[in-house]
């Protein structure tokens, strides 16, 4: 047992070591502990997602699953099995070397050995042994196999939904064994027999029926778009036209729709109409917002691949309606993973699209040239390198900025550098934290993955320690007071995170950054507000 | 007597039915996974991304983040001969509340698995006559000459590294924790050859032209004889038998990881997805609201946002 100080108070990790067999044995109700369990999904999320539902309560001994639920599951198991070569692969090939254990901050922060990315892909493959090989036909238990019972359904809908998809343990796997990838396809497999969590299937539900996560309908996008510009006009005293459902626009944006919603994403928000202003105003930018692609970010690769083929599919399907040339996306984490790795290959991108190539600078975006998609720090640092914005860093002289490598840019993606020339460029204080906690080692901010739910909050706090503790070491040493993250769900669950640990850092995006030092050319009177209305540094001295 | 049908069987049957189970399971398993489609590109990506061109990518980041075959072959190469992923571990300190570079578990890894390669490699000279060149050398660079025989430095580090690797799943509460009856089995057989290997060359010495003969007998299919056996000690045939079992466990057990790593996805593909998008052979068709339904549903809205000329402005 060790504890863990925050200011003066403690919390518990309590490490268990138990053995192979309790690695077997299912945990069930009688064992959830709150804060660690989801609810369970919405009847009209279930009813509109074509889910199968009933009313269920995850801490009744009774489940009510529905009838032929083993059937289904297993069927639906053999057919992702035949469909995924990864996914067969994974089940065949750990060895149980032990390299990826203490590499989840879910395993770090809980202390329980289910927890280990080995142990929770042993949940689904004791099944696969038991019920796809001929070993664990004949030697059951002693071959690592068991029975799928009831209670091996409860234990997988408690563990399958403490994994947020980071991806850090497959950094570490000799043999590259994707996590994300199996609970993935277990959380398929629950799906198809309706036990799934709440949270995440609310917002994949109102993003399939409005285009965004929040349900947002398109007065309710433009509205939030208006606000956004007025609180541009009350610091630079500018008024900005947002451009939505133009067509014939150059460049389509798509972003995490909490973006324009949410605090601290506001600020992010208020730094792209900022830049996209003064590109437009100095070359002539022309780009546009969408109602009906109002999300970049995918809750279905959470799901399922049809889920999140379902989400992603309305960017192209707009960006030919529209008529751009291609697509500019912004700060996002699981965004990425699914704009880089997924969306072009569930959605063959339309044949009207063109090259991707800046149109201030020229530069073409050579590694996306067939999805046609650019991320927001790339199309920045090329903006920068050919010096084609000013920008005055002491403006954001206030903040001693250290970055966060999001998961999934990270590790999904390579988006390593790009954010942090940016982020140079743009201010004078910049800190790194510990190398075990950077770049690819990047430990998640433990809401990830459809985590994200108050519910499940001892489990986001504990599970976002590591990195609490990383940042909690440059704050100390180097007085760093702001955490800049390119992701929607870092900046809405690290803010609570930070209260928990008692961190007194800000958390903002690297967009909002570069708005507080982006000199505007119709700017007329010098600026004394950062975006979120903190006197600048320069005008206090 | 009947003792001479057991070694007769164990020299001329056992290597034939552990060779069919392993060469069938093998293939079997790996057909398995080819023929199986990949849907996405999902390349862990641990290096810097190509992308803009003032944006430096050094040769680490070029193996951890491919974007050419020739990197991405590179990055393969890397980590099944030198265990790149292993060597990149860390172990969390919960009390200091940091993650500390290890790389214990790569060091013995890596010794482990290049001692039992080089062990198999002296091996095939029982099984070729004359011994090639190269068999000679490695034999010759393995031996240490100062003893009689010369002690193969291999044969002693396999072991060690194997029992420093069985020490670690029995001793670490966490790795015992997940170590199943599977992963003792294989470590056991293993073990179990290596020793009575090394007691059969350094103390129960048995007569080499002989074993010679019986491996020559199983790959030129000339089955030995009663005479040929019988020159041979038992442990030879304890450690025949086991390796013939090892070897007809394989195909059934975790072992072979050393075949599916090269099928692993996130490994083996490059990091170019945006550049080359990557064709799922099952794709399923698009099953969704279409911009003309949505107008549908949302007409009044979308009308105001058309009238407004496509463009909010703030109210000031």
């Amino acid at each position: 047992m060790v504890d863990i100080e925050k200011n003066g108070e403690f919390v518990k990790v309590e490490q268990k070591f138990t053995s192979w067999r309790d690695l077997l044995k299912p945990v069930t109700e009688k064992d959830f502990k709150p804060g660690f369990y989801h609810y369970p999904i919405l009847k009209r999320d279930a009813e509109q997602l074509g889910i199968p539902y009933r009313d269920w309560d995850p801490l009744e001994p009774d489940w009510k699953l529905p009838e032929g639920w083993k059937e289904t599951f297993l069927n639906k198991f053999k057919e992702l099995l035949e469909k995924n070569r990864q996914f067969k692969l994974f089940m065949d090939i750990c060895v149980r070397c032990g390299a990826c254990a203490d590499k989840c901050h879910y395993y770090i922060g809980t202390g329980d050995p289910k927890n280990m990315p080995v142990a929770r892909a042993e949940l689904l493959r004791s099944i696969y042994r038991r019920y796809f090989t001929k070993v664990g036909k004949i030697f059951g238990e002693w071959a690592g196999a068991r029975e799928l019972t009831e209670d091996v359904i409860k234990e997988l809908y408690y563990y399958l939904y403490q994994c947020s998809l980071c991806r850090r343990c497959s950094a570490f796997c000799p043999y590259g064994i994707d996590t994300a990838d199996i609970v993935w396809r277990g959380r398929e497999m629950l799906q198809s027999i309706g036990t799934v969590q709440r949270f995440s299937y609310i917002s994949i539900a109102a993003c399939a029926r409005t285009g965004n996560h929040l349900g947002l309908l398109p007065g309710g996008v433009a509205g939030a778009l208006q606000s956004v510009a007025e609180d541009v006009y009350d610091i630079t005293g500018i008024e900005i036209e947002v451009p939505i459902n133009k067509k014939g626009a150059d460049i389509l944006f798509v972003t995490p729709s909490a973006d324009y919603f949410a605090t601290p994403h506001w600020y992010v928000c208020m730094g792209y109409l900022m830049l996209f202003h003064e590109l437009e105003e100095r070359y002539g930018f022309s780009y546009t917002w969408s109602t009906y692609a109002s999300e970049g970010g995918n809750f279905g690769t959470f799901a399922s691949y049809e889920l999140a083929q379902k989400l992603s599919h309305k960017i192209y399907e707009e960006a030919e309606r529209l008529g751009v040339k291609w697509i500019l996306g912004g700060e996002c984490g699981h965004m990425w993973r699914d704009k880089h790795q997924f969306m072009a290959t569930m959605n063959p991108p339309p044949k009207t699209l063109e090259d991707p190539v800046s149109p201030i600078t020229g530069t073409y975006f050579e590694n996306a040239a067939e999805a046609k998609i650019v991320h927001i720090a790339e199309f920045v640092a090329d903006l920068i390198e050919h010096k084609k914005i000013n920008l005055d860093k002491s403006r954001n002289d206030h903040w001693k900025v250290t970055f966060h490598d999001s998961c999934n840019p990270a590790r999904g993606m390579g988006l390593y550098e790009e954010p942090r020339y940016v982020i140079k460029n743009v201010c004078n204080y910049f800190y790194e934290m510990p190398e075990h906690s950077i770049r690819e080692k990047t430990y998640c901010c433990g809401s990830g993955g459809g985590l994200l739910a108050d519910e499940v909050m001892e489990l986001r706090m504990r599970g976002g320690m590591p990195r609490a503790m990383a940042l909690k070491h440059v704050h100390k040493r180097y007085g760093v007071n702001y955490l800049c993250t390119i992701c929607a769900i870092d900046k809405a669950a690290f803010p609570t995170l930070f209260e928990f640990w008692k961190l007194p850092v800000e958390v903002g995006g690297m967009m909002e950054l570069v708005g507080n030092a982006l000199i505007m050319s119709d700017e007329e009177q010098e600026r004394e507000l950062d975006l979120r209305g903190n006197p600048l540094k320069k005008n206090e001295e | 007597m009947s003792l001479v049908y057991l070694k007769l069987f164990i020299a001329d049957v056992l290597p034939y039915i552990a060779g069919i189970i392993f060469i069938v399971g093998t293939i079997n398993r790996i057909i398995n996974w080819a023929k199986s489609p990949v849907p996405l590109k999902i390349p862990t990506t641990c290096g810097q991304q190509k992308s803009l061109p003032f944006i430096r990518r050094t040769w680490e980041d070029r193996l951890d983040s491919p974007y050419t075959m020739c990197e991405t072959i590179g990055r393969m190469i890397v980590e099944v001969f030198l265990f790149r992923s292993l060597f990149r571990n860390t172990r969390y300190w919960l009390d200091k509340q940091k993650g500390v570079d290890t790389r214990w578990l790569w060091l013995f890894a890596l010794l482990f698995h290049y001692s039992m390669l080089i062990i198999v490699l002296r091996h095939l000279r029982f099984f070729a006559n004359p011994v090639p060149g190269f068999l000679s050398i490695i034999n010759a660079l393995d031996g240490q000459p100062a003893y009689v025989p010369a002690l193969y430095i291999t044969g002693i580090l396999a072991l060690v590294a194997l029992f420093w690797l069985w020490a670690r799943r029995i001793l670490c509460s966490r790795e015992r924790n997940i170590s199943y009856p599977a992963d003792h089995l294989i470590l056991a057989l293993v073990a179990a050859i290596l020793i009575t290997g090394n007691l059969m060359r350094y103390f129960f010495k048995v007569d080499l032209y002989a074993v010679k003969e019986v491996a020559l007998g199983i790959v030129s299919f000339h089955p030995v004889s009663a005479a040929v056996v019988n020159q041979i000690g038992w442990i030879f045939f304890l450690h025949l038998s086991l390796v013939c079992i090892t070897i007809a466990y394989l195909p059934f057990s975790k072992v072979m990881h050393f075949a599916g790593v090269f099928f692993s996805p996130t490994r083996n593909m490059p990091n170019d997805n945006r550049a080359h998008v990557h064709i799922n052979p099952w794709n399923p068709p698009y099953h969704g609201i279409s911009w003309q339904e949505y107008y549908e549903m949302y007409k009044d809205q979308l009308d105001e946002i058309a009238e407004n000329g496509y463009k909010v402005k703030p109210e000031v």
